[in-house]
């Protein structure tokens, strides 16, 4: 069969020395990240961005996914022993986990913790590369409207599931777009909103908004609000859950995996969306619903379990489509841009090398962070008491650093700061700056494809309804506003986020 | 202000309009063309309508709204973070990455309110060390190490 040709090519790009180190170096930075509360993995990514440019494209990519995916790890540990999500995936895992904790039973927690997402890991890879190939083959017979109205559906998503409130989301789409839209228009020649500046020619640089936004606007609000961490104290021993706990735990995992993988594939879904909703679920269908907050095995296993297969199923739009479901992806899209990769279906067919070769270095990352966290669990937990004014500074140098030598260009720096402070005018109004960031980035794409729609039916808008694939994306996206809309449904979304 | 304000709503209202009207005036001159062969101004000048639009909604929504005052923000670490950004693009030019590192974490590192002096000279010492080792010496980033 082809998925294993496929398969067996990955693996053997995976299995090299150079791609298995930087799977190590990014899982392992993944799970430091993930532990350590007040650093996302999404500035982590922006961070390391400009670094990847002297790596190989597949080197590149299979690190900093495996940061992505090894961050949903670290997340569940900080919540276990700590009661604070070291990720906002991990809110959940706090409940039940943490209590079990409480109760003396951390070390089969953090296992069962482990366990879910291996398994949740590994039957994702499977999905990713099942549903690639079909994806692609769609994709093949997307045209100019096709990808406009999918882009809307991707900025919809974006806006759903956004923090806060809807209208806020939607103009920071907007916003987004415009401010994509910097730099000389590629049509004409001519410089859009330039100021004149030089340095803006080729638009405003991904790299310095993304980390001015994720990293220092983030650093600055955070130390103006307190932290209080009180560490549970913890024994390696009785890692290993009762052979009742797993008997418990399989169904929830393959259920939580389940959850994961359809959200996860939705655009603007991904990690933390899929463990709220596994958590629902497992309560819903639980015999002994009472027993969930209280330090429920299951309450920990399924939510766990369902963002580790979020956080990569939400890799089958960008692989297959070119299309960024969520703000990672988006930065995926620029790591891919600055190797002079444009995203897109094609690169399933120009570059398997790259593509088998990242989808198989999310199993073996995943074999990596089994083998690798539940061992060393005891430093992570030492690494939780390094106090976040050591931390930060250098987080600030790196940010620096970082968005200096993408081009060498002290103007980039000033663009970060810029960005830093918008981002952190942005959080004090309540805007979330993950829509903005998604339609930065597909700002000039939507502007192409929309010109180009439009130049083909000749000025006729009806073209993106007349054809049937258009119009039924079109009409998913209308579908969610619609739902967004509801009573029902807001008054739900709110008290989920509020949670 | 015993008004009944949004103001959070108003704020974010207002830096819309203003980045839809800046943009209107520096894409003023572009030529828009026609829906079939769209100009580089045809699509930005749409954005620049609607997001204008957006903030007068959110304006007017915030008047209509129950009050909520501006959330508090800790002026200290914005300043200092910010602070501590714009020595790294002043200095690294002539001052070179060792110093200029060390001047970053002493200056950000006041932005914590709990700072101890001696442990932030020694940070800011060791981040430098390690800033050069790692991204000059190891990543063979083309920056200057010492002042030109």
């Amino acid at each position: 069969m082809d998925l294993f040709a496929n398969l067996a090519t990955g693996f053997a790009v995976a299995f090299t020395p150079i791609n298995l180190a930087f799977c190590f170096l990014g899982v392992l930075i993944g799970t430091l990240v993930g532990v350590l509360p007040g650093i996302a993995p999404i500035t982590t990514i922006a961070i390391l961005l400009p670094f990847t440019f002297t790596l190989p494209p597949a080197s590149s990519l299979i690190m900093l996914s495996g940061i992505f995916y090894g961050a949903q790890y670290g997340g569940s540990t900080t919540a276990i022993l700590v009661n604070v999500p070291g990720e906002s995936s991990a809110v959940v895992t706090c409940l039940d986990g943490h209590q079990m904790a409480r109760q003396g039973r951390a070390g089969p927690a953090l296992a069962i913790a482990a366990i879910g997402s291996f398994i949740a890991g590994t039957i994702a890879t499977l999905i990713i590369a099942t549903a690639s190939a079909p994806m692609s083959w769609l994709a093949l017979k997307f045209a100019a409207p096709e990808y406009f109205s999918l882009m809307v559906l991707g900025l919809t998503g974006a806006v759903v599931l956004a923090h806060g409130a809807p209208g806020k989301a939607v103009a920071m789409v907007l916003v987004g777009l415009l401010l994509g839209l910097v730099g000389i228009d590629v049509n004409s020649g001519l410089p859009r909103m330039t100021l004149g500046i030089g340095e803006l020619g080729d638009g405003i640089g991904f790299v310095p908004v993304a980390i001015g936004l994720f990293g220092i606007a983030e650093l600055a609000v955070a130390l103006g609000s307190p932290q209080d961490r009180t560490l549970l104290a913890f024994k390696a021993k009785n890692l290993w859950p009762s052979r009742d706990d797993i008997r418990a735990c399989i169904a929830p995992i393959l259920r939580g995996t389940a959850i994961g993988s359809v959200l996860g594939v939705l655009p603007g879904g991904g990690a933390a969306l899929s463990s709220f909703a596994a958590y629902a679920v497992e309560k819903k269908v639980s015999r002994t619903p009472e027993r969930f907050g209280r330090g429920a095995i299951e309450g920990v296993a399924s939510p766990e379990a369902a963002n580790n297969a979020g956080a990569q199923t939400s890799f089958i739009p960008l692989l297959t489509l070119g299309i960024p479901g969520n703000a990672i992806m988006a930065l995926m899209v620029g790591a891919l841009m600055i190797q002079g990769i444009q995203p897109g279906p094609q690169v399933m067919t120009e570059q398997p090398q790259l593509f088998w070769g990242v989808i198989a270095s999310m199993w073996l990352g995943n074999l990596m962070l089994i083998v690798l966290n539940l061992p060393l669990i005891g430093l992570w937990v030492s690494l939780l008491r390094i106090p976040y004014r050591v931390m930060f500074p250098a987080i600030v140098l790196f940010c620096c650093i970082g968005t200096y030598s993408i081009a060498n260009s002290v103007f980039d720096i000033w663009i970060m700061l810029l960005f830093g402070v918008l981002g952190v005018f942005l959080i004090k109004v309540g805007a979330e700056p993950a829509p903005f960031i998604l339609g930065f980035i597909l700002g000039p794409l939507m502007e192409e494809n929309f010109r180009r729609a439009m130049n083909l039916s000749r000025g006729n808008p009806m073209v993106f309804v007349e054809r049937p694939l258009s119009a039924l994306l079109l009409l998913m996206s209308l579908a969610l506003l619609v739902i967004l809309i509801l009573p029902a449904v807001r008054a739900k979304r709110e008290q989920v986020f509020q949670e | 202000m015993g008004s009944r304000i949004n103001f959070p709503d108003l704020a974010f209202g207002v830096l819309l309009i203003a980045i839809g009207l800046v943009a209107w005036i520096l894409i003023a001159d572009l030529p828009v063309g026609t829906a079939t062969s769209m100009g580089p101004g045809y699509v930005p000048r749409g954005l620049a309508l609607l997001i204008g639009a957006f903030g007068v909604v959110q304006c007017a929504r915030a008047f209509a709204a129950a009050r909520v005052p501006l959330p508090s923000t800790a002026l200290r670490p914005l300043l200092l973070v910010g602070a501590s950004v714009a020595v790294f693009a002043l200095l690294l030019r002539t001052a070179g990455l060792a110093l200029t590192a060390a001047a970053v974490v002493i200056v950000a590192g006041f932005a914590a309110y709990d700072v101890r002096l001696r442990e932030n000279l020694l940070l800011a010492v060791g981040l430098a060390v390690f800033a050069v080792l790692l991204f000059v010496i190891g990543l063979g980033l083309p920056i200057p190490i010492w002042p030109q």
